[in-house]
């Protein structure tokens, strides 16, 4: 299991285009994945779950993986948010 | 066509949101009920019961994958972006096995562990604090109606017939934009306005549509023929042969008519003795300026900003994301000017902020707000500087009723642009600023307004309701509503007078620019750019180009004295019938008094 700790870049925080790309990214990988943020945690596959989140910009994540891949989920998943989801920072 | 001997005719009304006419049977789009009820499976079946769950979802992908394919071609990637996420919700991880489980463990139908997951999910999201949450909580909902809708009906899409009119309560933008690549001729509802994101689309996608029926799924049947009147906003159920014959003229009409207007396009609106009229599109969302092009507007004389922030959610509204979104405005309108409205909330548009007014209309909204709410304002006319930079932009004070609102906001804006100057961003610092004419003491004091603004855009919606104290909502009292009253003329006079004396343009953004008998007069009356919705601008240059400018003066001196406004109006529909041939029938469905 690894962790990684990523900040929300992008202006417009984790809404739903950015929400979308992170569920599809991460189930690109058969590790499970958790974000947690504030002592509350979501299933990170789950656009619900990421939706629910509504991480603002600046908002500090933990991501956490579990899984044979994890090291290869948990590099694209911190590109996505060093990126800001390709979204103005 | 139907014939027994239980046909009733009857007669809806409607807002009139997408112009056209269709002609055709009824197909009743059912929303589902919200209680799926609740049934014990056996348990040697319940296998099927998880297949057709399964079954289910996969043909809500499919309906989602066409909606995404349809959407991004012909609405573009930004607007598809919800449709992508609803996709998502279908397998999320924490619905789907939550309904297996579900069916499994209590052994009960699909219907009823979807509805019961989804609602509990639902429900979470509609108690957060966010504004954005709780709109995605509607998402969830279509979501939920459309596999539930899959598991009762089947193939609930191929039965929405080709040349069918669509009744139903509501619609969304999704079902929508499925229908009209199935080829539907039209469709009715009971509840949305003319701004909603159906209407909007509708008029995208050219599907003849009327809203806010109030009950039309009571009153028709399925096959019942429907004579859809989008332009007047009625709906004719099980019409006589007459009536059919009549609306059979009146469509080939429409058509040829709007096969001619193609042909105005590319031609300048100019009157017969020379004058040139602006024509600009009113517009708010991204989805539309597509039309900017197709209806030959020249650049944006009213973008209302508010209408993505409501959509949107207001907690992520960002300056970012407001600059993003104009940007891409004034690249679509660019040579021409984009004229961004300061957010116009209040009144009917309200954000939950708290307040609860008697009156929202004589109360907090425009720039009342916004000069009371920096937070909202700042980055609202930071986004709108910004943009600037970048095409021809003006900037547009909603609301203002007093010369101290104006000198308030000048100040905010000055202070802005030191502060982006000081943050080395481009911007145009002779950006024109102006306010709208809908309180009738802007259109009195008009001179002193003319001194210290840069242009007039006359809100005739607005100004007519302020000057005439009437809600034409209220049906008690909607038939005193007169867009053409004197009174009101007589104040868009003062304002093009003393707009003329100040040497500053005014432009009229009011429905009242769409009620083509109108047009004349308000030329006559030295209104120099009517700006409207798109698909409308046609039909304005067809009666301009069939005018002088010294005729719309003769009427415009006949229109402010006329003490009876019906015997007016007779006098502007023969004039029209006469001149611009063709447009009379538009005129049927604007008998505002």
């Amino acid at each position: 299991m690894i962790e990684r700790e990523v900040t929300v870049t992008n202006r417009a925080g984790l809404h739903t285009r950015p929400a979308s790309m992170i569920v599809r990214k991460a189930s690109q990988f058969r590790s499970e994945f958790f974000i947690q943020k504030d002592g509350y945690e979501i299933n990170g596959k789950s656009i619900i779950g990421v939706m629910t989140l509504a991480a603002e910009h600046g908002a500090t994540l933990i991501l956490q993986f579990d899984g044979e891949d994890e090291i290869e989920a948990a590099d694209a998943l911190a590109l996505l948010f060093e990126d800001g989801f390709g979204e103005e920072k | 066509m139907i014939s027994t001997n239980l046909i009733s005719s009857a007669l809806e009304r409607g807002i009139a949101v997408s112009p056209g006419i269709a002609i055709g049977p009824a197909f009743l789009f059912a929303k589902v009920s919200f209680d799926v009820e609740k049934i014990s499976i056996d348990s040697k079946v319940l296998k099927n019961e998880l297949s057709r769950f399964e079954d289910a979802v996969r043909r809500a992908e499919r309906d989602l994958n066409k909606i995404i394919s349809i959407t991004r071609e012909k609405l573009g990637e930004h607007s598809a972006t919800i449709f992508e996420a609803q996709l998502l919700m279908l397998r999320d991880q924490s619905l789907y096995p939550e309904v297996v489980d579900l069916i499994e463990k209590s052994s009960v139908n699909a219907g009823y562990a979807v509805q019961t997951v989804m609602t509990k999910h639902r429900r979470l999201m509609e108690a957060s604090d966010s504004e954005y949450l709780r709109e995605r909580a509607n998402d969830l909902l279509d979501i939920q109606e459309r596999i539930i809708r899959h598991l009762r009906r089947g193939r609930i899409l191929s039965a929405v017939d080709e040349n069918s009119i669509v009744i139903s309560e509501n619609l969304t933008a999704a079902d929508i934009i499925l229908f009209s690549r199935k080829g539907i001729l039209g469709c009715v509802t009971d509840f949305g306005g003319p701004t909603s994101h159906v209407s909007i689309m509708a008029r995208a996608l050219h599907v003849p549509a009327i809203v806010s029926t109030h009950g039309i799924t009571n009153v028709v049947k399925p096959g019942d023929l429907i004579i859809l009147d989008g332009i007047k906003g009625e709906v004719l159920v099980n019409p006589d042969e007459a009536t059919l014959a009549h609306y059979v003229s009146k469509q080939e009409r429409y058509s040829r008519l709007v096969q001619e207007d193609k042909t105005l396009v590319p031609l300048p609106a100019e009157t017969l003795d020379g004058h040139h009229v602006g024509l600009q599109a009113n517009l708010e969302l991204r989805e539309e300026l597509v039309q900017l092009a197709e209806y030959g507007a020249e650049g944006i004389g009213l973008y209302r900003t508010e209408m993505a922030l409501l959509m949107e959610g207001r907690a992520l509204v960002t300056e970012t994301e407001q600059f993003t979104h104009y940007l891409e405005v004034v690249e679509a309108a660019r040579p021409n000017t984009t004229t961004f409205r300061i957010l116009d909330l209040g009144g009917d548009k309200m954000l939950p902020m708290g307040n609860r007014e008697h009156n929202p209309f004589l109360g907090w909204r425009g720039i009342r707000i916004m000069l009371d709410k920096m937070e909202l304002l700042v980055p609202n006319l930071r986004a709108m500087l910004r943009a600037s930079a970048f095409g021809p932009v003006r900037i547009l004070l909603p609301m203002v009723s007093s010369i101290r609102e104006v000198r308030s906001f000048r100040e905010i804006m000055q202070n802005t642009m030191l502060d982006l100057k000081a943050e080395g961003i481009d911007f145009d610092p002779n950006v024109p600023m102006g306010v709208m004419v809908e309180v009738p003491s802007v259109a009195l004091a008009a001179d002193q307004f003319a001194r210290e603004t840069d242009f007039f855009s006359i809100g005739t919606n607005d100004l007519t309701q302020y000057v005439l104290a009437v809600d034409r909502g209220n049906d008690l009292v909607a038939h005193l509503y007169d867009e053409m009253h004197p009174a009101v003329l007589q104040l868009i006079q003062m304002t093009t007078t003393a707009a003329k004396a100040a040497g500053i343009p005014v432009s009229l953004c009011g429905e009242l620019a769409t009620n083509l008998r109108a047009v004349p007069v308000l030329l006559g009356l030295g209104v120099d750019t009517f700006s409207a919705s798109p698909i409308y601008l046609p039909g304005i240059k067809r009666v301009i180009r069939a005018m002088k400018m010294s005729e719309g003066q003769a009427l415009a001196k006949k229109a402010l004295i006329a003490s009876d406004p019906a015997e007016f109006r007779a006098v502007m529909d023969k004039w029209l019938d006469e001149h611009a041939c063709g447009v009379s029938f538009f005129l049927e469905g604007k008998q505002t008094a």
